[in-house]
């Protein structure tokens, strides 16, 4: 089925915007049921109920909600700066689709095949931090700035432990290596590819959140950090800065920043899931779904850490990146290394 | 404690949060146990004391209320929500309220009415499910009772003649006795008649109008106030 | 402390890095209406400055133009998360100006009830200062507990917040078994739920690590400055109005004055829970011990005249050191009602305790000290 969609797909003129509208589609839904899952997540932890009204188990709610917000109006604030203002919501949204086109979904399941499929991830990661200060800078709020300005310093120092755990399982990926099922020789694994290493985790039956707990660990609170969830949601910390860099968006722009937040939820923890549990390794289910749950079960961890903690401080945050992040990861990838040297 | 210790008791401590924090999540995600009240779907079970507009009782005795107009409540009330009239009415000897407003966007709730009124006729209403499109909240609190009062003032009318009737019946008794005892005892004579004084002065006490018996006790107003939602399930969930 | 026309947000220090940030009055964390002016360098707080009055309500000239009956209602109203502290600490000041007897029942029920709203004012800081350090479920916690407490005051004063259950000389209603049963209930319902808190909230190094050591109120500055209660207890002062000069059948009661030396905000963290704990104890003791009895005499007067004179009356509400100070003239109108009103004493500490802290901090502090800005503003 899917080799013969993307074959169509492939000869196709009209293969860009199908694909595009597909990712866009699913996306939207993928967002929907995330923010409904958010709210019955922390209704359920706050021993509340949630939205039980539109739809069954209030399902619809999200969807009435963007429809409010699509029909709101669409303020700019005198005295912005118009361009940046305008511009950051899309920067903010664009980026995120291209990221999901990475992801393999099972082994043919992958819309588009890049042999550096990692550190496109990570790239496009970095434009959200962009979009978020241009947003911040162009509102001409000062919570908005301190939001911006927050946002930047630590999306910057958490992508070091981010990536640097990533590497250790490129390390081990590129040390593994495994057999193409097709050919039965065995290839030099690609660890930068992502597809490879799902495979390294699906031939050797084990998956790499046992081969480096700590990587995972570290690679889960950074993608927190990097994601703006709470407890690191100081760049819009809503009791100190009222929104944060969004602050004076509304409607349509507004939700395009939310939209961004939940899908790199869902990206990052696609690539958790891509590079610590698995990819689409599992029983009796289908690749893809199992690709699925695994990313779901990945957020609700997210959502059970955002309804527990209170929120760091600022510079704690720094310090906690600096001095327990950065070092430990280092430490670890050097392990890594040296145990992938030896053997 | 080291660099590593301290890192590791942090994570413990942040495990211990997120242990609570799932065990309050199955509580209600498997337990199916809420602490919440589904409010329109669910009632609200109203404490016995609670309180709303004040309304004037009405005694099943006589079938009505008891507001003798005397203003008390509106002097006390610190909110100046009450605007009441009333007097003499033609036939009876009780004064009878006429007109009585309160305005319960203003009434704070405090009760000082209930207190001040010397025939205890007032008391909270329980409604609690208040809307409307303007700030004008003035509720007409004899309307209900308009209806009946020209009843009631009729029938007021017949008890009291016949108390009348009753204690001019029992004045002459008295007055024959005191006679009968005059002839007796010149010091029981006085006693008596002091008696007689009594009962001239407070007709009431001897041939009380039913309307003051129904008079229920103050502290027990409340209880005996219907709550009209008590019989609706309230969410069951015992708060843990 | 308010100009007649607020101060606006001017440019701080000039030397171009110092930016002024107008925090409040509207804003989700100012604890209703306060604003705070800050002078910012980065994130750090060079000066700040509070501005009160946006909730004025005239409650002390109110109570010139008003029977001392009739300013029952707005007792409740000065700090409405006491209120039932304020109601009946005013029932007890003109009480003891005119010599009024309070039977022993009624004088049982005012402790336990000014106790359950001690615990429902401590309950509903917590769950706030954890939404100020962006903890939003222990709030939903410790309101599910308030809610009970509120159920359980609902049914005796048939009002969740703004009571006005004191009457003077007693109190409106008689409080049933069951209202003592509710309360055995949620004193060890509140037991469990405080070893919950603890490992939930004060164990957590988040909020230990935003905690500890931030926004210090030395002895000497808290006492200069007139801050009272809990955060006055945290920076090592004992003094309880309730031990200092005991009213209301305080001294009957068994209880400990918690106290702390920090000075810090994890300080007046402990000692709101601790006086949680204290306040079960002195519940508990009440329920045991409460008599038989009338809750209201069987006489009284219809006006009460204050006798010519000042006079002065305090309690100690959740906040600190309420005071009334009364002066009368004959008649039973207050010549002058003045309120000392402990958040405002605590809030003018301010300035001093948030200069050179990070902006995250200076909610937490203000969070801290548990301002009630109506209550500052009267
Ligand atoms: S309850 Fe108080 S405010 Fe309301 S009408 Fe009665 S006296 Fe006035
Ligand atoms: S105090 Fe009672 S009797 Fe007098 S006017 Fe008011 S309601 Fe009527």
């Amino acid at each position: 089925m899917p080799e013969t969609l993307s074959q169509l797909l492939d000869d196709s003129v009209l293969a860009m915007p199908i694909a595009a509208g597909l990712i866009m589609g699913a996306l939207t839904i993928n967002v929907l049921m995330l923010v409904w899952a958010e709210r019955k997540v922390s209704a359920w932890i706050q021993r509340r109920m949630g939205p039980t009204e539109v739809g069954p188990f209030g399902l619809l709610q999200t969807l009435a909600d963007m429809l409010k917000l699509i029909s709101k109006q669409l303020i700019t604030p005198s005295n912005v700066d118009k361009p940046l203002f305008h511009l950051a919501p899309l920067l903010a949204f664009a980026p995120v689709i291209a990221a999901v086109a990475l992801m393999p979904f099972s082994k043919s399941l992958i819309l588009v095949q890049n042999d550096f499929g990692l550190l496109f991830v990570f790239a496009f990661g970095g434009i959200a931090v962009i979009a978020i200060f241009m947003a911040g800078w162009g509102s001409n709020n000062k919570y908005a700035l301190l939001g911006a300005i927050r946002s930047v310093a630590q999306s910057i120092s958490y992508e070091i432990p981010l990536i640097l755990s990533a590497l250790s399982v490129v390390l081990v990926v590129n040390a593994m290596g495994f057999t193409l099922a097709s050919g039965g020789s065995i290839v030099v694994a690609n660890g930068l590819d992502l597809s490879h290493i799902v495979m390294a985790q699906d031939q050797h039956g084990l998956w790499f959140v046992l081969v480096q707990p700590i990587a995972a660990i570290i690679y889960f609170i950074s993608a927190l950090a990097e994601t703006n969830r709470a407890p690191f949601d100081i760049p819009e910390a809503e009791s100190e800065l009222v929104a944060g860099f969004h602050t004076e968006y509304s409607g349509m722009r507004f939700s395009m920043f939310f939209f961004a937040e939940y899908t790199n939820m869902l990206i990052v923890s696609m690539l958790a899931v891509v590079l610590f549990f698995g990819g689409w390794d599992g029983p009796v289910l289908p690749g893809p779904l199992w690709f699925f749950l695994k990313s779901y079960m990945v957020i609700f961890v997210m959502m059970w850490v955002r309804w527990t903690f209170p929120r760091l401080r600022f510079d704690q945050l720094m310090t906690f990146c600096w001095k327990v992040m950065i070092p430990l990861s280092i430490l670890n990838l050097l392990a890594t290394a040296f145990v992938v040297a030896v053997l | 404690m080291g660099y590593f210790g301290k890192v590791l008791s942090g994570f413990g401590s942040l495990l211990t949060g997120m242990r609570i924090t799932f065990s309050q999540f199955a509580k209600t995600f498997f337990g199916r146990k809420n602490v919440t009240l589904q409010y329109p779907k669910e009632q609200p079970k109203l404490a016995p004391a609670f309180r709303s507009a004040i309304k004037l009782i009405r005694f099943e005795e006589t079938g009505t209320h008891d507001c003798v107009a005397c203003k008390a409540c509106e002097r006390i009330c610190p909110s100046y929500c009450i605007k009441l009239s009333g007097g003499k009415v033609e036939g009876i000897k009780k004064k009878r309220v006429a007109e009585f407003e309160m305005d319960f966007s203003l009434c704070s709730l405090c009760g000082l009415c209930i207190d001040a009124c010397p025939t205890d006729t007032l008391e909270y209403s329980k409604v609690y499910e208040e809307a409307g499109y303007n700030r004008d909240w003035r509720v007409d609190l004899v309307a209900e009772f308009r209806e009946y009062e020209a009843e009631f003032v009729e029938k007021q009318r017949v008890i009291e003649e016949k108390a009348a009737t009753a204690k001019k019946a029992k004045a002459e008794a008295a007055k024959k006795a005191k006679e009968a005892k005059k002839a007796k005892e010149a010091e029981k004579a006085k006693e008596a008649e002091a008696e007689a004084a009594d009962t001239a002065e407070k007709p009431d006490t001897a041939e009380k109008p039913p309307a003051l018996e129904a008079k229920p006790a103050k502290a027990d107003a409340p209880a005996k106030a219907e709550v009209p939602t008590a019989e609706v399930p309230t969410a069951e969930a015992p708060k843990s | 402390m308010t100009n007649a026309v607020p101060p606006e947000a001017t440019p701080g220090g000039g030397d171009g890095e110092v930016y002024s940030l107008n925090m409040g009055p509207q804003h989700p964390s100012m604890h209703g209406v306060l604003r705070l002016l800050l002078d910012l360098k980065g994130e750090e707080v060079v000066k700040a400055k509070p501005v009160v009055g946006y909730s004025h309500r005239a409650h002390e000239k109110m109570a010139e133009n008003r029977n001392t009956l009739q300013f029952l209602p707005n007792t409740s109203r000065i700090d409405y998360l006491s209120g039932m502290i304020y109601n009946l600490g005013y029932c007890q000041a003109i009480e003891k100006i005119l010599g009024i007897e309070v039977s022993e029942r009624a004088v049982y029920i005012r402790v336990i009830a000014n106790e359950l709203n001690r615990i429902s004012s401590h309950l509903l800081w917590f769950g706030t200062f954890l939404l100020d350090l962006g903890g939003i479920t222990p709030f939903l916690y410790s309101f599910d507990d308030r809610e009970e407490i509120l159920d359980i005051l609902d049914q005796v004063t048939g009002s969740r917040l703004t009571y006005c259950y004191g009457r003077f000389g007693g109190v409106t209603m008689d409080v049933d078994e069951d209202f003592l049963a509710r309360t055995t209930a949620f004193l060890a319902r509140i037991r469990e739920r405080l070893g919950m808190y603890d490992d939930l909230v004060a164990k957590n190094v988040i909020l230990r690590e935003r905690c500890i050591n931030v926004g210090v109120i030395s002895t000497e500055m808290a006492k200069s400055y007139g801050v009272t209660g809990p955060s006055l207890r945290a920076s090592g002062v004992v003094y309880d109005v309730r031990r200092a000069e005991p009213y209301g059948g305080y001294e009957k009661f068994d209880f400990d004055v918690p106290v702390l030396h920090e000075g810090d905000t994890m300080a007046r963290f402990h000692i709101r829970i601790s006086e949680i704990e204290e306040s079960c104890k002195i519940i508990e003791q009440a329920i045991k011990g409460i008599p038989e009895g009338a809750i209201l005499p069987k006489k009284m007067p219809k006006r009460f005249k204050i006798p010519e004179g000042e006079y002065y009356f305090a309690v100690e509400s959740a906040r600190g050191h309420f005071g009334m100070y009364i002066v009368g003239d004959g008649t039973d109108v207050p010549a002058k009602l003045k309120l000392r009103t402990p958040s405002f004493s605590n809030l003018s500490a301010m300035p001093e305790a948030l200069a050179g802290t990070m902006l995250a901090d200076t909610i937490a502090i203000v969070g801290s000290i548990d301002v009630v800005m109506p209550e500052i503003d009267r």
